[in-house]
């Protein structure tokens, strides 16, 4: 009751919402990122979400073969497997990130997939933090 | 020998390897012996906590300290000396980043405690009874150091002026290292007394690292395999820590066959190698996009031990400070 997980969500620019504002999307989505591309992405900035208290993490990056860069979401993914391991070993269950691979260019899913994303984390609860 | 230069050796949780590197210079040892008085080294004389104590403040020119703060005992000890010392440098990665034995941060305290002291098969405890900071025995109270729930680097429990990174730091990086305290030859305070280049840099297999490199199939560990003694770890597949790794360390480990584990810490403006490692992997990793890429990644084995053997304190998820509430209430 009343706990409401804090969700990070970075989306890339090039597949995600570029023909919608943003900011429009509304409050809901208060730690949404846009980066120029998923594998923009170091682990160091998931592992700094988690230390500064996120309870999860969504990715949503491009459709496979339709990354701007190549293969920028795939490289993320291989990361994914084993920055998953790193979190795992200091209690954060693997389901607290999640990557979505999709094109949505008005940002229609956005909300749903953070709403979902949200749920799930409702359910696993708050972050056990006694390792961090 | 009162003009000479007061030095303070000590370990704090160390298994001591740092003062055996010191012992390592050899008859450089007597050149550093006619350079400076040292006036406490536990490891090597028989000396006590209160012959630290009867120093004055700043009286002790440099303190070279090696170990992690795992208990009470080792952070009074640490604060005693950087009260007593001009100058603290942390001696060896314990001292500088955790090193090894804070891989014991990803378990808690209770779990050590009751694998330790009640479920190890050498053990017989039914009472499971467990070590305590006070025990009364006959009129008196017997004291142990409290164990704290953390392993800490050295600077997270007191300011610490210099590193010498290392397991062990090499003698002549020691030897230097001293020698520029005693010539006042010193970078600016929080320097690391080592290169700032990448280990690849100095590496002797640099040259056979092809020009894309790239790893395809499964990550091997280095006792799977029969290892070429000449090609690059990694052009063969074979983890190892060198690009994310500090140089400076005389590459003993590379010229052994093995691969670089990273015990001298990450390059400076890194400050957490375990990421930046996996950063890269990620992408010097082929596995295809039909591939899985979960089996690859699996078949690193242990990830964590492996990317954070030695840093686990200093990494983003594992950095804290000892607070004085923690030192109280371990």
């Amino acid at each position: 009751m009343g706990y409401k997980p804090k969700l990070v969500c970075f989306s890339c620019k090039f597949g995600w919402a570029y023909l919608r504002d943003m900011n429009a999307l509304g409050e809901d989505v208060e730690f949404l990122t846009p980066v120029e591309c998923s594998g923009r992405l170091d682990a160091l900035h998931l592992l700094k979400a988690f230390k500064e208290r996120a309870d999860g993490v969504l990715i949503l990056a491009c459709e496979e073969g339709h990354c701007h860069f190549q293969e920028g979401n795939f490289r993320t993914l291989k990361m994914l497997y084993l920055l998953r391991d790193v979190l795992e070993a200091h209690g954060i269950e693997k389901a607290r990130v999640r990557i979505e691979f999709s094109l949505d260019p008005e940002g229609r899913k956005i909300l749903g997939r953070i709403a979902r994303m949200k749920e799930s984390l409702s359910a696993l609860g708050p972050l056990n933090r006694a390792l961090l | 020998m009162g003009e000479k230069p007061k030095v303070a050796i000590c370990w704090l949780g160390a298994c001591g390897g740092c003062d055996e590197a010191i012992v390592d210079l050899n008859e450089g040892l007597l050149d550093v012996a006619e350079a400076v008085s040292i006036e406490f080294w536990p490891v090597a004389m028989d000396y006590k906590y209160d012959h630290l104590a009867a120093f004055g403040k700043g009286e002790i020119a440099v303190g070279l300290v090696s170990g992690h703060v795992r208990n009470s005992e080792h952070a009074e000890v640490a604060h005693l000396l950087r009260d007593r010392c001009k100058l603290v440098i942390a001696l060896g990665a314990c001292a500088c980043f955790g090193g090894t034995p804070a891989l014991a941060n990803l378990v808690s305290r209770e779990e050590i405690l009751d694998a330790v002291y009640v479920k190890a098969p050498s053990v017989v405890n039914p009472d499971g009874r467990l070590p305590q900071v006070e025990t009364a025995w006959e009129e008196e109270i017997l004291r142990l150091p409290a164990f704290f729930d953390h392993v800490y680097a050295l600077n997270q429990v007191i300011e610490v002026d210099y590193y010498l990174p290392g397991c062990p730091p090499p003698s002549e990086l020691i030897r230097n290292g001293v020698r520029a305290v005693l010539t006042d030859d010193l970078p600016p305070k929080g320097s690391t007394l080592a290169p700032r280049k990448a280990l690849c840099e100095t590496c002797p297999r640099n040259k056979t690292k092809p020009m894309r490199l790239e790893i395809h199939g499964p990550i091997r560990r280095i006792h799977e395999v029969e290892a070429d003694p000449e090609m690059c770890f990694l052009a063969e597949g074979i983890l190892c820590m060198g690009p994310a790794t500090r140089s400076g360390c005389g590459e003993t480990c590379i010229r052994s066959n093995t691969p670089c584990r990273g015990c001298f810490g990450p390059v400076p403006g890194v400050s957490d190698p375990g990421s930046r490692f996996i950063s890269s992997l990620a992408a010097l990793l082929k596995v295809g996009t039909t591939g899985d890429p979960e089996a690859v990644m699996a078949s690193l084995g242990d990830p964590v031990g492996y990317l954070y053997r030695f840093t686990h304190p200093v990494s983003t998820l594992g950095a804290r400070r000892l607070s004085q509430a923690t030192e109280e209430t371990p």
